[in-house]
């Protein structure tokens, strides 16, 4: 079986790279913690790895605004390695900071026309509460995205750490087609109410929403599928016994067979696994 | 080069609105009961270069404004805007720092402005503001008023419009803050050939505090002739110190430096027993013994003691340590800059051990004022609830912006914090034991020629005299510079760049600049060589100018000290210039014997290894102890124990600390299996942390503490004794290993050396003298070493009659094993039909309790006397706990919770809490005493658990020789009750239990 390389970044405040790293590797992967200056001084080639992975963290602070000024070095420094990255069909995934860079640098949502452009055309903004928190929330999967990332996820549980987290587009007509293009990837729940097909527009009340994201956005795709970003931290429910109700013996288990494994591992998997069924 | 100023403001529309504002507003509602129609912000930025006006317009919303949320606007204000802001406001306060003072986000902007104009002057620079529009402001608030409580005047600047002015469009504007330039002096030459009156007057006006036995020891070592003849042959004034040499050895004598009162000579009298004996040091006697005695009984302690932490084997192929510091005196100045200088300070503590360790884990533990205070703040000095804010966000945002979980902590609240708060940083490092290169990683290996790097920030005038400022009482005059703000991710990318050197093998040796900046740092990795040779020319500056003493001896943030071999250097400044970080050759090692500075090539400073690290002469001390007289906490015959309990559970001291703890980032390296709030909706307490830090493998760490200040009230060996019993006892609640755990001791003391402005002080250093004998009886008791610790010793407001002192305060932090993370049990009840057990037993132990305390401010009981809980036998609580670890490791048992402040009551309180249940207990036979001492006494070695009916008999089995006592069970209803044999005590709702305990300290006011 061929074991796709994932570069994981760091360096300017991600801290989230070795956990990253980690669920790469327990599903089969090959991660390396790249730095990305290591990319742009070209000691590295982008186009060496299958899978890239932009962690989270505090890239410069969240100054400026969260993932701006880590969007700008790869918008400015980076981009040709970036389109041709994404050309070649190989997968991307932000998590919370790194969804924040992805979406400053336009990657996403992206332009309709598969060519991405680095044009913004949304934001991450304060969360409505104003406080950076940590806490759980139970996220449902849309079952039409085309998204590769997360094929076959219905609903999981998962932290969220974040004080700009609150998904913004400029106009209603952005977000309906946003909804349209089945790039709503993933949207904050309540574990109350039994997961449906009809989308949940109207925003949650705070905790179930820890943001107020509009549609009660936590992650979308690009138009290829390939591109994922959500702010909620899913590498952080690897295993079983990191859910808070492990000690109540109520930790959802994960669809697979493996005895300890959590429900957030599935992701990792499903882009190791897209890599091996391309090549 | 000119300023350009540029300003953001988010756009309104549905779904966006002005957050900032918003946590304006709801913080003036939440704490003044201040309501304001609405509170706008702007950001700005004022940028200082070379790139003309129009370029930096058109790439505006590339770098400083969102333009999908904000508006931005160059060369002009928003103030006046009428398409923005058409409504005239009631008032305007734009809010800056002062020249010098650590701008982040203006830092921030300068690299991204960098990346955009990458031509742009090598001067440039940016500075950042925020200004806040107020409508709708409440009859009778001032504008003057309202501009303080958004700025401290130490580090920052406010620029204020009044209503008139608002109305006349006569906008105050905040401008470029030029930095003044610092005048270079070259060193000066110090007569000490005075008089001692005169000696003293230099130690004091120069805040060196130095006493006249070290300033004698001073004069003497400059009138030995040898060391004139070695002075003469290196070209340096033979006969007196240079000024670099004073502020060298007072940084490296100072109280914070070398602890002198904890390895002074003590001649201490115990007037209750007749006792008259000395004391050889404290800390040999009472820390260092005890636990070198264990070092011989156990392979697991690596290194304590004399490294930057303590470290202990955790299992073949990793080591841990552990380490907590306190930055008391800058918190109190600074709130925000001071706690978070130490929680990054104590990161680089770790970072700083053996050949560098990861930061794994942060803790934090702070002591404050009353948050809802009346009475009179002294000067200079903030509002408790001011304190708990700026204290809380400098942590977090030190924490948070690292990628370290804080996962363990406390908050305690009483007076006498209100004139020095109370802020202990902890943090747990991870290292490998072999590094790739075979050597062991807990080992410094330094040699004679290894180069000298100054690794991270650049020096500057900011936390020049903190040491020595730390080991003086604060007062009105207390000085700015001594207060700093962190800045995390200059620190972030040293950490990311120095673990890769580690594993690069390129490190040699290495610590942090802390206290005493470079004079320490490398005066103490020069003990290893036996000496060093610095030139404080090639030192980077934050701004020119800085004199040689300055660079020497100023604590300026972010930066280790870092050895390399020569023929590493060049891998070594790769390796910075990958991750942006600054590296700079400073110094080399020598073996001389000489602390050997110059300021390029004329030797501003020839100290003597051995004089300047044990030249220092032991403090000989007087310490007194009798017993404090206090009226006898005596309970009334009857009360209401319902009205009793929700009183007890909004305390301050023991309400729900959650909104606050709920915004330090826990769960950050994915290995919090034990978060801090537990239970059903995840907000009941957790007693310990624990962390699974090796991916994939389940095996974990726990990390707990305790602290009881009040009991020092009636006897500080019993605060001791409590503080580690309470860290014990939080650590077994999770299922500890008990036979690897390791401690460390933080105290903080008032000073207790006596003198006119501390006429108490024998009595105060009894009270540490009881404090260090209880340390050592209990931790050799629970075979617990003590690996690392620190004292923090003047924490006193002002002088004479006004005098605030704090209660003697021992914090005791624990670090363990435990063998599986899945067996960790939590606090929260599970399951109706669960048995209740009370492990240990309830003793007539009511004294400076929670409930002592809360009846006699009520007027309802004549005082805090009496009984304060003591360990008379820990070797038999050390038992029980040892069984019921194992019960719990064994799988038995999912629920354990201690008792501690508001005793059995708010404990079984604090369980339903978390499981959203109710329960049945009866305190028949948990005790041979009063109702009152077996509900709310706080008597040590209890823990109450839950167990399934199925695991019952084996828990039995697994506590079988120790006292445990059936108290009933789980119940499937929301109803707590607590009965004592026939009698009812306590019957009410667990939501009633969750309002009370959950109201006080929310101080978020709301999300609307």
């Amino acid at each position: 079986m061929y074991i796709p390389k994932v570069a994981v970044l760091f360096g300017f405040g991600i801290n989230c790279d070795h956990e990253t790293a980690a669920v790469f590797e327990m599903v089969g992967g090959k991660s390396t913690r790249v730095h990305l200056n290591t990319f742009i001084s070209g000691e590295d080639e982008l186009s060496n790895y299958d899978i890239l992975a932009v962690p989270g963290g505090f890239s410069f602070g969240d100054h400026l605004g969260s993932g701006r000024l880590m969007g700008n070095r790869m918008r400015f420094s980076l981009r040709d390695e970036l389109l041709n990255f994404i050309k070649s069909g190989k997968p991307i995934i932000g998590i919370c900071n790194g969804f924040q860079v992805l979406v400053k640098t336009g990657l996403l949502p992206g332009p309709d026309n598969n060519e991405p452009d680095f044009i913004q055309r949304a934001s991450l903004t304060l969360n409505d509460s104003g406080r950076y928190e940590d806490r759980w929330v139970t996220l449902d999967f849309n079952k039409d995205s085309n998204c590769i990332w997360t094929k076959g996820l219905a609903r999981i549980d998962c932290p969220v750490r974040h004080g700009e987290g609150k998904y913004v587009m400029p106009d209603a007509e952005s977000l309906a087609n946003l909804a349209n293009n089945n790039q709503i990837t993933v949207r904050y729940a309540d574990p109350k109410t039994p997961q449906s097909d009809s989308h949940n527009d109207e925003v949650l009340p705070f905790p179930l929403s820890p943001n107020g994201s509009m549609m009660n956005i936590a992650g979308i795709s690009d138009k290829t599928g390939l591109v994922f970003g959500l702010m909620p931290h899913p590498e952080a429910i690897y295993a079983q016994w990191l859910h808070p109700d492990f000690s109540r013996g109520g930790a959802p288990t994960s669809t697979t067979d493996i005895e300890w494994e959590g429900q957030g591992l599935q992701i990792f998997r499903n882009a190791v696994e897209y890599i091996q069924s391309t090549r | 080069m000119h300023v350009t100023r540029v300003e953001a403001t988010p756009k309104s529309g549905p779904g966006l609105r002005d957050v900032r504002g918003d946590v304006v507003r709801r913080q003036l509602s939440a704490d003044h009961n201040l309501n304001f129609t609405a509170v706008k912000t702007i950001v700005g930025f004022l940028i200082n270069s070379d790139v003309p006006h129009a370029e930096i317009t058109t790439r505006a919303d590339d770098l400083f404004a969102d333009p999908i949320i904000e508006h931005s606007i160059t060369n002009q204000s928003f103030l006046g805007n009428k398409e923005i802001f058409s409504e005239t406001p009631d008032a305007v306060v734009s809010v800056g720092f002062k020249p010098g003072v650590t701008d982040n986000p203006g830092k921030a902007a300068l690299d991204g402005f960098r990346t955009i104009f990458p031509k742009a002057s090598l001067d440039s620079d940016i500075s950042t503001y925020i200004t806040y529009i107020f409508y709708g402001m409440p009859q009778g608030t001032s504008t003057e008023w309202l501009s303080s409580t958004l700025y401290n005047n130490l580090i920052q600047r406010s620029f204020v419009t009044d209503g008139e002015m608002c109305k006349s469009s006569d906008w105050l504007m905040i401008d470029y803050p030029e930095k003044p330039p610092q005048e270079f002096k070259t060193p000066a030459h110090v007569n000490l050939e005075i008089s001692n009156e005169q000696l003293i007057d230099i130690s004091e006006t120069g805040l060196l505090a130095l006493n006249l036995t070290e300033m004698q020891a001073i004069q003497q070592h400059y009138r030995n002739p040898e060391i004139r003849q070695l002075r003469q042959a290196a070209g340096i004034v033979e006969d007196k110190p240079t000024d670099v040499e004073l502020e060298c050895l007072a940084q490296t004598w100072s109280e914070h430096c070398k602890h002198k009162i904890f390895a002074s000579k003590i001649h201490h009298t115990d007037l209750e027993t007749g006792e008259q004996s000395v004391i050889d040091s404290i800390f040999k006697t009472h820390i260092m013994n005890p636990t070198h005695d264990m070092q011989n009984d156990v392979d697991w302690l690596l290194s304590v003691f004399h490294d930057n932490s303590g470290v202990i084997a955790w299992d073949d192929e990793w080591s841990v340590c552990m380490k907590a510091e306190t930055h008391n005196s800058p918190s109190a100045l600074d709130p925000y800059g001071g706690a978070m200088t130490g929680i990054v300070g104590v990161n680089r503590d770790i970072l700083g051990t053996g050949l560098g360790a990861r930061p794994i884990a942060n803790t934090d533990v702070f002591c404050f004022g009353p948050p809802d205070w009346q009475g009179e703040i002294p000067d200079n000095l903030f509002h408790p609830s001011r304190v708990l804010r700026g204290v809380h966000a400098g942590v977090r945002v030190g924490g948070n912006e690292s990628g370290i979980p804080t996962i363990n902590g406390a908050i305690v609240f009483d007076e006498r914090y209100l004139g020095k708060p109370l802020v202990y940083c902890g943090t747990v490092g991870l290292m490998p034991r072999k590094l790739p290169d075979g050597r062991e990683s807990h080992i410094k290996t330094p040699s004679a020629g290894d180069v000298v790097f100054m690794v991270g920030g650049r020096v500057g005038y900011d936390g020049i005299h903190g040491a020595t400022f730390s080991s003086l009482e604060l007062t009105e005059e207390s000085p700015s510079s001594a207060v700093q703000i962190g800045d995390p991710i200059t620190q972030k990318k040293m950490i990311d760049m120095i673990l890769e050197a580690r594993d690069l093998g390129l490190i040699s040796c290495i610590t942090d600049n802390g206290a005493g900046g470079l004079s320490s740092s490398i005066g103490e990795m020069a003990e290893y060589t036996n000496g060093c040779k610095i030139d404080l020319a090639k030192v980077p500056l934050k701004q020119p100018g800085l004199s040689p003493w300055e660079i020497l001896v100023s604590e300026s943030q972010e930066r280790m000290t870092v050895s390399v071999k020569p023929e590493d250097v060049e891998a070594f400044e790769n390796l910075a210039s990958l991750h942006e970080v600054e590296a700079t050759a400073v110094a080399e090692f020598t073996s001389t014997g000489i602390f050997h500075v110059q300021y390029d090539e004329s030797t501003v400073a020839y100290l003597p290894i051995e004089f300047l690290h044990d030249g220092v002469p032991q403090l000989e001390l007087e310490s007194e102890w009798k017993i404090p007289k206090h009226e006898a906490f005596d309970p009334p015959q009857t009360a209401d124990h319902n009205s009793i309990l929700t009183d007890l559970l909004a305390r301050p001291n023991i309400a729900s600390k959650e909104t606050w703890v709920r915004q330090y980032d826990h769960e950050v390296i994915a290995q919090t299996a034990v978060k801090p709030f537990v239970g059903v909706n995840r907000d009941g307490p957790a007693d310990a942390g624990v962390i699974a830090p090796i991916h994939g493998n389940p095996r974990g760490l726990v990390v707990s503490c305790g602290i009881a200040p009040r009991y020092s009230d009636i006897d500080a060996g019993a605060m001791a004794a409590a503080a580690i019993d309470e860290a014990v006892r939080n650590a077994v609640c999770v299922g500890v290993d008990v036979d690897k755990i390791a401690g460390l001791d933080n105290f903080c003391w008032p000073d207790p050396i006596e003198s006119e402005k501390t006429p108490d002080g024998k009595f105060k250093l009894a009270q540490l003298v009881r404090a260090n004998r209880e340390l050592e009886r209990i931790c050799r008791a629970y075979r617990l070493p003590c690996v690392s610790g620190k004292d923090s010793m003047k924490n006193d407001y002002g002088k004479g009659p006004d005098k605030i002192s704090i209660p003697p305060t021992l914090l005791f932090s624990l670090f363990g094993d435990h063998p599986d993370v899945r067996n960790s049990a939590t606090s929260d009840l599970k399951n109706p039909g669960d048995k209740l057990y009370l492990v240990g037993e309830s003793l007539e132990e009511l004294g400076a309790s929670e409930l002592a305390f809360m009846m006699t401010e009520s007027g309802h009981a004549a005082g805090i006397g009496g009984n304060v809980p003591l360990l008379t036998d820990p070797n038999r609580l050390f038992s029980s706990y040892r069984a019921l670890s194992k019960a719990i490791n064994s799988g038995v048992v999912k629920t354990a919770h201690d008792c501690s402040e508001g005793g059995l009551g708010v404990a079984i309180a604090e369980m339903c809490i978390g499981g959203r249940i109710g329960a049945k207990i009866d305190l028949d036979g948990t005790g041979n005493t009063s109702t009152w001492a077996r509900l709310w006494g706080e008597s040590l070695g209890r823990i109450i658990i839950a167990v399934s009916p199925q695991n019952d008999a084996k828990f039995l089995e697994h506590m079988a020789g120790h006292t445990t006592t059936l108290l009933g069970e789980v119940e499937a209803t929301s109803q707590l009750s607590i009965v004592d044999g026939f009698d009812e005590l306590i019957s009410i709702e667990v939501n009633e239990l969750v309002t009370s305990w959950q109201g006080t300290l929310d101080l978020t006011g709301g999300v609307a």
